[in-house]
């Protein structure tokens, strides 16, 4: 599919039930690039009085150059160390924000027209804000929604029966939404985000600050949902969990560019420098000097767990085997959050002196 | 899939209608259930409006005509009608207009911004004040009591004409599309500055001028004001015009002409009320849609 990705230039609204037969990808991103003028304040009364009518002024390039296909039904994340270009690039893909330059389709629509035939085909949910009536309840501002998108009544609330039940917040329909939990604020954010059954859905850090059981949850409710209805779901997360949980795909930002983009576990292969052997000794034959054979994570005798190079796995394995004494070992991957962390460090270590 | 798909309603067009409908009703509902607060409210902006009254009461003590053509109940009619405009507006627009300018600080514009309905609609009528509207009926009394008053004295009765009632409510709905378009406008600069906290004083300054008869705009200082705030930004034509409408008989009347300048007679005026309101309108949906587009959104 990737490869027939050539814009096939046809009248996407006169074509939306057709949609799915057509051989265009559900999310086409090319050269996408968004920058901005950041205003630089400097430091204390004086340079902010200067700054009254001199100020310095910084470019932000918040997202550089992005190409990205996504086909139908895909659940990707997009993981990345803060201020890499995630949110920014879910803004673009919903038409909050115009880019600088570059091209998007989204179920072939050009999201920063802000077309209502676009956007009653896609949602957004974001962890950090909220969008419900503050003072009322919930439904109130679903009802709302069904207004304005104009869902018809037993759809209505068929999907909002559908929802609730998933998400075990019958009883909370009711209850002004500043009494509720984060966790259930949330689940009530995704109902409302999810009452007119969007095709193609943007979620930015949709279990920030919830507790483990909440988080739980909500990955569940998402699993399920995106698997009954095969809708196509971007997903940006800090949550390591959230991501082995619910993505096949991970596309990694950092600095406003894609450096990676492919499985969860092909991030090892690619990043992962070394592997973690652990060891357990016969009585009294552990190495005196076991800084020689990599870095010792651990050394509680008789066993002891060392980092080592990849390419060094084998022959430092073989030496320690014809020395003696090894009664048992295990080699592992580094730990998925471990790497990931690396690489946002790397990335960060090798910024260009142009910044 | 495919048959959710085809549930979908074929017209694109959003039911403004219902959509405000429901605007409304989740306003009163949450206006409501902050009852001591809904009444306080009410009650604030009633005393605010009595001592307003009992000024001009204590004013016209020492003098019959505060310009020529606006003795006491022509002036009590101009001044509920300041009232009557000044309600709908800030029961419709002056909240939103505030959140708004929060929306752009807070980066929460991007939920307008997604829906598919148009976001000067949704996000000029989503919050509605109900408890400014009590000031709404206070102002029609006065405004019947006045009328009442004008048409049943003995000297210079006024004409009451079925047209004049007619075109009163017309001209009143005109004055509130000039100040929403002036207050839509203000706050949408928001997104250029950042910040703009001045909006209220602004407004007050801006809408200060409104509230007297033009006729007191004479001589050096008040031909120029008047002129600017007429034809620039058109503010005076906001109250004037309409309780011209209703306290000065303008068609089959005894024909007390006002004098009002050069080329502004009443005919003029009324024509260019309509004008200034189409202006304002498209001058402030221009200012709305150039700002959209260079919204940044604040971080996540």
């Amino acid at each position: 599919m990737r490869s027939c990705s050539i814009v096939v230039a046809e009248p996407a609204s006169a074509h939306r039930n057709l949609f799915r037969y057509c051989p265009m990808s559900t999310i086409e991103i090319t050269g996408l690039r968004k920058s901005f003028r950041a205003y630089q304040k400097q430091e204390g009364l004086r340079a902010a009085i200067r700054g009254l009518w001199r100020r310095n002024y910084r470019e932000v390039e918040a997202v550089r150059g992005i190409d990205l296909t996504v086909e139908q039904g895909e659940f990707v994340a997009f993981l990345g160390p803060n201020g890499a270009g995630k949110t920014t690039t879910l803004k673009l893909l919903s038409g909050v924000v115009h880019p600088t330059s570059g091209t998007a389709r989204v179920l072939g629509h050009v999201p920063w027209l802000r077309e209502n035939d676009y956007r009653r085909r896609f949602a957004l949910v974001m962890g950090q804000k909220n969008q419900l009536w503050w003072d009322l309840p919930a439904q109130e501002s679903f009802r709302l929604h069904q207004q304005i998108y104009r869902i018809p009544p037993d759809e209505f609330l068929r999907t909002r029966d559908e929802l609730t039940r998933l998400l075990q917040v019958e009883n909370l329909l009711s209850q002004p939404v500043r009494e509720l939990s984060l966790g259930e604020r949330m689940k009530m954010e995704l109902i409302a985000a999810l009452l007119h059954s969007p095709d193609v859905l943007f979620l930015d850090e949709p279990t920030i600050g919830l507790d483990v059981v909440a988080q739980h949850n909500i990955q569940q409710f998402l699993k399920q949902y995106q698997q009954q209805r095969n809708v196509t779901v971007l997903l940006t997360s800090h949550y390591m969990k959230d991501v082995a949980a619910l993505c096949q795909r991970v596309v990694i930002i950092a600095q406003g560019q894609i450096k990676y983009d492919g499985s969860l576990s092909g991030i090892i292969d690619k990043f992962s420098q070394t592997k973690v052997v652990s060891l357990t000794f016969a009585e009294g034959r552990m190495p005196e000097r076991l800084v020689e054979f990599g870095v010792v994570l651990a050394c509680e005798p008789p066993k002891a767990r060392l980092r080592i190079p990849r390419n060094k796995v084998t022959q430092t394995l073989s030496t320690l085997l014809s020395q003696g004494g090894v009664e048992d070992v295990g080699v592992e991957d580094a730990p998925l959050d471990e790497v990931i962390a690396d690489m946002f460090a790397q990335v960060h270590d090798n910024k260009s002196p142009t910044d | 899939m495919n048959s959710r798909q085809t549930l979908r309603p074929q017209s694109a067009r959003p039911a403004y209608l219902a959509v405000l409908w429901t605007m409304l009703r989740n306003s009163l509902v949450r206006d409501m259930s902050f009852r001591s607060n809904f009444l306080i409210e009410s009650i604030t902006s009633l005393a605010w409006m009595m001592m307003n009254l009992g000024f001009y009461l204590l004013v016209f003590k020492f003098t019959r005509e505060l310009a020529p053509g606006w003795g006491k109940y022509e002036f009590f009619a101009f001044l509920a009608t300041t009232m009557l405009i000044n309600s709908v507006v800030q029961a419709f627009f002056m909240p939103n207009a505030e959140e708004f300018s929060e929306m752009i600080r807070t980066g929460n514009l991007d939920f307008a911004l997604l829906k598919p309905i148009d976001a000067q609609f949704l996000i000029s009528l989503q919050r509605v004040n109900w408890s400014s509207l009590s000031n709404f009926f206070v102002a029609i009394a006065l405004l019947a009591y006045s009328v009442w008053k004008m048409t049943t004295r003995e000297t210079a009765p006024l004409p009451l004409h079925p047209w004049m009632l007619m075109a009163y409510p017309l001209y009143v709905a005109c004055g509130v599309a000039i100040l929403y378009s002036l207050m839509i406008s203000l706050a949408a600069t928001s997104i250029w500055l950042g910040r703009n906290q001045s909006l209220y004083d602004f407004w007050f300054y801006i809408t200060n001028f409104s509230r007297y008869p033009m006729e007191i705009y004479e001589g050096q200082v008040g031909t120029p004001l008047r002129l600017f705030f007429t034809f620039i930004i058109p503010v005076m034509v906001v109250v004037n015009v309409p309780a011209r409408v209703i306290s000065q008989p303008l068609i089959g009347g005894a024909g007390r002409d006002v004098a009002l300048g050069p080329g502004l007679d009443q005919q003029f005026l009324l024509g260019f009320a309509l004008l200034a309101t189409a202006g304002s309108l498209g001058a402030a949906r221009w200012v709305f849609q150039r700002a959209l587009t260079s919204y940044r959104s604040a971080s996540s």
